[in-house]
């Protein structure tokens, strides 16, 4: 009886302990297939076990390892070196036993919130085990590949008039004349999105937030929202930002009118880094939607952390139908290019006659 | 074959009438002791009153304080997330004990969504000692109220002499050492001190018809209800029905009382329990309502136990800290636990307590706690799990002493302070808090120039975010427990100081949250974690100020209106408010009374004549 009852619960114990890890250790042993390769692969990155994950990959010309590395994970505090992948969505596109293309939709976690990617992966069967194919990282190289290069662009300082003023910004300051130039509502996607471009029309920088506040049929305020990251806050002498408010689950039909705020106050502000864009086009990508790609090089000396693209799309009459924005997961090195893409609505791509890029950054040394 | 000069016990005897395990048999059940012959025998000393006992019910309070007064008096867990909370709680209740409306979190939050009485027990001894102080005393006093509820329970199960064994064990126990120092659980151990203490007195009422015992119960078991609402929901449970079993299984051995029917036995601790459960629940109504209520919540990795199989740095953590050399006793427990009679309930307890201790290393706690599955639960199972052991434990340390004598002993004690120890050395080397910082410039910018009108968020500051609540006069639109802001509500995030654990939904539910920053008045954003900056950057905040060279950054945003009501107040009646203010504090207090004034009376053991110790041989005698 004392051992008998001793070993029953034992083995009872046993049992549950199976139940509750089987499922673990079947995750892991499922492989044998090329999705299930990229699975795998992205456990691996996702527990940051580089030399597994690199032992998955066949590498291609001028990829070393710790290029791959930092490729994957990351380099210069982009964007994908506060990232860790959250979820991994795979079909495959074909598979002809020894050689496969996957297609993994990725959601990111990242310092900016959920980051979607679409990224079709070739796979190739060695010996029974899937490898992807992985080529170097399509950065353009130019001739000051990544120096840092002294520049002498503008910068506006504050001048304290006194110590009891020590906060960001000055208050007491006239604060810079910005303009509304543009403003379109539209109804998106169950949501009333409000939209425009703002000008500082000042000879000084100033910092730029637009509130709106949608005003029902019977007067009284529906909702407030802000322009929060879909905008460049910090607006230079003559520059232009474009601006996007979504109300979600609004409709236009139930509003009067809108009442927009922008806040400006005076900032310190400076020139660089300056940003170029180049090669705009709109194009599908490869699921169909499209999108406006590009290159964004660094033409100054400080390295951009984690670059944000905001496009503004117009029609033919020059108004604006469309803003969206994207950020980019890696570095923007001095002098440096490197590609982008932004969602367009597929519905207002015959529309658009004419687009502009603008990019706000962030800087990890910036204060 | 004539009677012997002294006792002897031992396990392998051959005597059938002298059952083994010798435990089972209460000391009154025979009072000249239990009289074995052995070929190892061991002399039982029992020089008269209680003093079969190796330590009185005081001597155990006495080494509890002795062991765990001195970390205490070096406020070892203030910093603890659990114990900034409790603290910022208490601030409450202090300030306002019925106005339980605090506008500190959440941009204003019930404080009924916690269960009160620990809160109140430091808000009260605060006005004394101050708030951090109190929440010392009133753990130290759970710390000797465990010890002597041990020591009681397993006098109920295991008879006198194991008692101080168990309650000394207590004192030890790894799991406790966690809970109190790392995690700051004071209203867990409370309400599991006082829930054991109410389960052997409810044995007394069932088995014994004793009435004293039943308002003590009744009183006992509701403070715990009143503590921790794991402890009113499970632990009450565990505690309470293998008492009653045995009550049951008692009541017809006239050995423990007058025959009483086994049914009735049963069914009268049954309708105590459920009354329990109907006054605790009327009390804590607002509490139940808001759990009941609550949101689905996201649990960070940090809130989780994994397969301990798979993660042995969890296994660590959860289940072998916690156990300790206990973990050696445990063929021990399977193999003579289910096997008495008497301790089958206490073993079926700790077995259930020892599976959802596990974790999700089986499925049970999944499907056993639901809701409540986060790792301060698993945790808390397997500090029951060891409580429930304690009194099979301390048997086996008898019979260990019995055979082994002082190297027994000596081991024993070694395995204890080491027990207690290795969680004190996994605090050090895995902190809950790494690098501390200061967070008085923090209160001093919030609490100056009018800065309070405003409201702020943290970033990163992990168990000190309550620290920073608890300091200030502002008010953050975060906070610890089941309010959540509507933005956040919808990812299932409760805490954002600590957004990027939770992935992508804890980064869009701060996203959505600070989308709404002047709905809010939320102005000012300190962040100690740079993985927040670029969010905060891009959404309009600016950096004005940093502290600790550098490590606290403090971002403002320009445009931000003052905070304003956010017209969520919940008034609760005023009989509701005095239910939850006055009672869980009333039954404590009584329940102490009563227990300082109707001692238990000792139980009578015969004295018998033993020859002098030290030098004089232990006359043995083969067993036939």
């Amino acid at each position: 009886m004392k051992t008998s009852a001793a070993i029953a619960f034992t083995v009872i114990l046993i049992i549950l302990i199976g139940l509750g890890t089987a499922p673990h250790a079947e995750s892991h042993t499922k492989s044998g297939t090329a999705e299930a390769a990229v699975h795998a692969f992205f456990d691996h990155v996702k527990a940051h076990d580089w030399d597994d994950a690199y032992a998955m990959v066949n590498p291609g010309d001028g990829v070393s390892k710790e290029s791959f590395i930092r490729d994957i994970a990351g380099n210069n505090g982009s964007l994908k070196t506060i990232s860790s992948i959250q979820k991994v969505d795979t079909k495959t596109l074909n598979d002809s036993g020894s050689e496969a293309n996957v297609r993994a939709d990725l959601q990111w976690s990242t310092a900016v919130g959920a980051v979607h990617e679409t990224r079709d992966f070739k796979l190739t069967n060695s010996g029974g085990d899937w490898k992807l194919d992985w080529s170097a990282p399509q950065q353009v190289p130019t001739a000051a590949d990544a120096k840092p290069v002294q520049t002498n662009y503008l910068r506006w300082d504050i001048v304290q008039s006194g110590a009891s003023s020590n906060e960001w910004g000055v208050a007491n300051a006239e604060p810079p004349r910005t303009r509304i130039i543009s403003m379109n509502a539209v109804d998106y996607n169950g949501s009333v999105v409000i939209m425009g471009e703002v000008v500082n029309e000042d000879t000084v920088p100033g910092f730029v937030t637009i509130n709106a506040d949608l005003i029902g049929q019977d007067g009284n305020s529906l909702a407030q929202e802000s322009s929060f990251d879909k905008i460049s806050h910090t607006l230079l002498p003559k520059e232009v930002s474009p601006f996007r408010i979504d109300f979600p689950g609004r409709k236009l039909a139930e509003v009067k009118s809108v009442r927009i705020s922008p806040t400006n106050l005076l900032v310190p502000a400076s020139a660089d880094p300056l940003v170029g864009v180049f090669d705009q086009h709109i194009e599908k990508d490869a699921t169909g939607k499209a999108v406006l790609r590009g290159q964004l090089t660094n033409q100054s000396g400080l390295v951009v952390n984690i670059p944000h693209v905001l496009a503004t799309f117009y029609d033919k009459s020059g108004k604006v139908i469309w803003v969206s924005d994207g950020y980019l997961d890696q570095a923007l090195k001095p002098n440096q290019q490197v590609p982008f893409a932004v969602d367009l609505r597929d519905d207002l791509a015959n529309q658009v006659q004419n687009y502009r890029v603008t990019v706000n950054y962030y800087n990890s040394s910036r204060s | 074959m004539g009677k012997p000069d002294s006792e002897f016990l031992n396990q392998n005897c051959l005597w059938a009438e002298f059952v083994c395990p010798p435990f089972l048999k209460r000391p009154t059940e025979n009072k000249r002791g239990i009289q074995l012959f052995s070929s190892t025998p061991v002399r039982e000393y029992t020089y008269g009153k209680n003093e079969s006992a190796i330590a009185s019910p005081g001597m155990v309070a006495l080494l509890a304080i002795a062991v765990h007064g001195p970390l205490l008096l070096m406020q070892l867990p203030a910093f603890a997330a659990g114990s900034q909370t409790q603290m910022f709680l208490a601030k409450h209740y202090a300030n306002d004990w019925f106005g339980l409306w605090n506008s500190h979190w959440f941009g204003g939050f019930s404080q009924t969504t916690s269960a009160p009485l620990t809160q109140q027990v430091v808000a009260l001894l605060s006005h004394v000692f101050g708030i951090t102080a109190a929440y010392m005393v009133t753990q130290l006093a759970v710390v000797v109220l465990l010890a002597l509820a041990v020591y009681r329970f397993a006098r109920v199960w295991t008879g006198e002499r194991t008692a101080p064994i168990a309650g000394i064990g207590s004192i030890f126990l790894g799991s406790l050492a966690l809970l109190v120092y790392r995690d700051g659980a004071l209203p867990a151990t409370a309400g599991t001190a006082l829930a054991i203490f109410g389960a052997s007195f409810l044995y007394g009422f069932a088995r014994g018809n004793e009435m004293l015992s039943l308002v003590k119960a009744v009183l006992l078991l509701i403070a715990a209800a009143c503590c921790d609402s794991m402890t009113a929901v499970y632990g009450i449970l565990l505690f309470a029905l293998p008492t009653l079993w045995l009550a049951s299984a008692d009541s017809t051995d006239e050995e423990y009382g007058e025959r009483r029917s086994t049914a009735a036995t049963f069914i009268r601790g049954v309708i105590v329990l459920a009354v329990c459960a109907v006054v605790s629940g009327f009390i804590l109504a607002p509490f139940w309502s808001s759990v009941f209520h609550s949101s689905h919540r996201l649990l960070a990795p940090d809130e989780t136990a994994g397969n301990f199989l798979l993660q042995g740095s969890t296994a660590l953590r959860y289940w072998i800290v916690p156990f300790g050399f206990m973990i050696l006793a445990l063929p021990y427990l399977f193999l003579s636990g289910f096997a008495a009679r008497r301790t089958r309930a206490l073993f079926l307890a700790f077995y259930v307590a020892l599976i959802v201790g596990l974790g999700a290393t089986t499925p049970v706690a999944k499907y056993l706690l639901g809701g409540f599955e986060n790792a301060l639960s698993v945790e808390l199972f397997t500090f029951w799990a060891t409580l429930l052991a304690l009194p099979l434990v301390a048997v086996l340390v008898i019979e260990l002493v019995a055979r082994y004598q002082q190297r027994a002993v000596v081991l024993v004690w070694v395995a204890a302070v080491l027990t207690f120890a290795a969680p004190l050395a996994w605090m050090t080397y895995h902190p809950s808090t790494e690098n501390r910082f200061r967070t008085d410039y923090i209160a001093n910018f919030l609490n100056r120039d009018n800065h309070a009108q405003f409201r702020y968020l943290t970033l990163g500051f992990g168990s000190q975010f309550a620290e920073v609540a608890s300091r200030t006069n502002a008010s953050t639109v975060d906070g610890i427990g089941n309010g959540m802001l509507p933005e956040a509500r919808e990812f299932g995030v409760s805490h954002l100081d600590n957004a990027k654990a939770y992935g992508s939904a804890g980064m869009e539910a701060l996203r959505a949250v600070l989308k709404h920053a002047n709905q809010y008045g939320l102005k000012f954003i300190f962040v100690r974690d740079r993985y927040y900056e670029p969010l905060i950057a891009f959404a309009g905040w600016r950096q004005v100020e940093a502290y600790e060279n550098g490590n606290v950054t403090l971002w403002s945003k320009e445009d931000v209106p003052p905070a304003r009501d956010l017209q969520t107040h919940q008034t609760l009646p005023g009989i509701e408010r005095t239910l939850w203010g006055v009672v869980p504090l009333l039954c404590l207090i009584l329940a102490l009374l009563l227990m300082i004034a109707t001692p238990e009376r000792d139980e009578e053991v015969e004295t018998m004549a033993l020859p002098p110790t030290g030098t004089d041989p232990i006359r043995a005698q083969e067993a036939i």
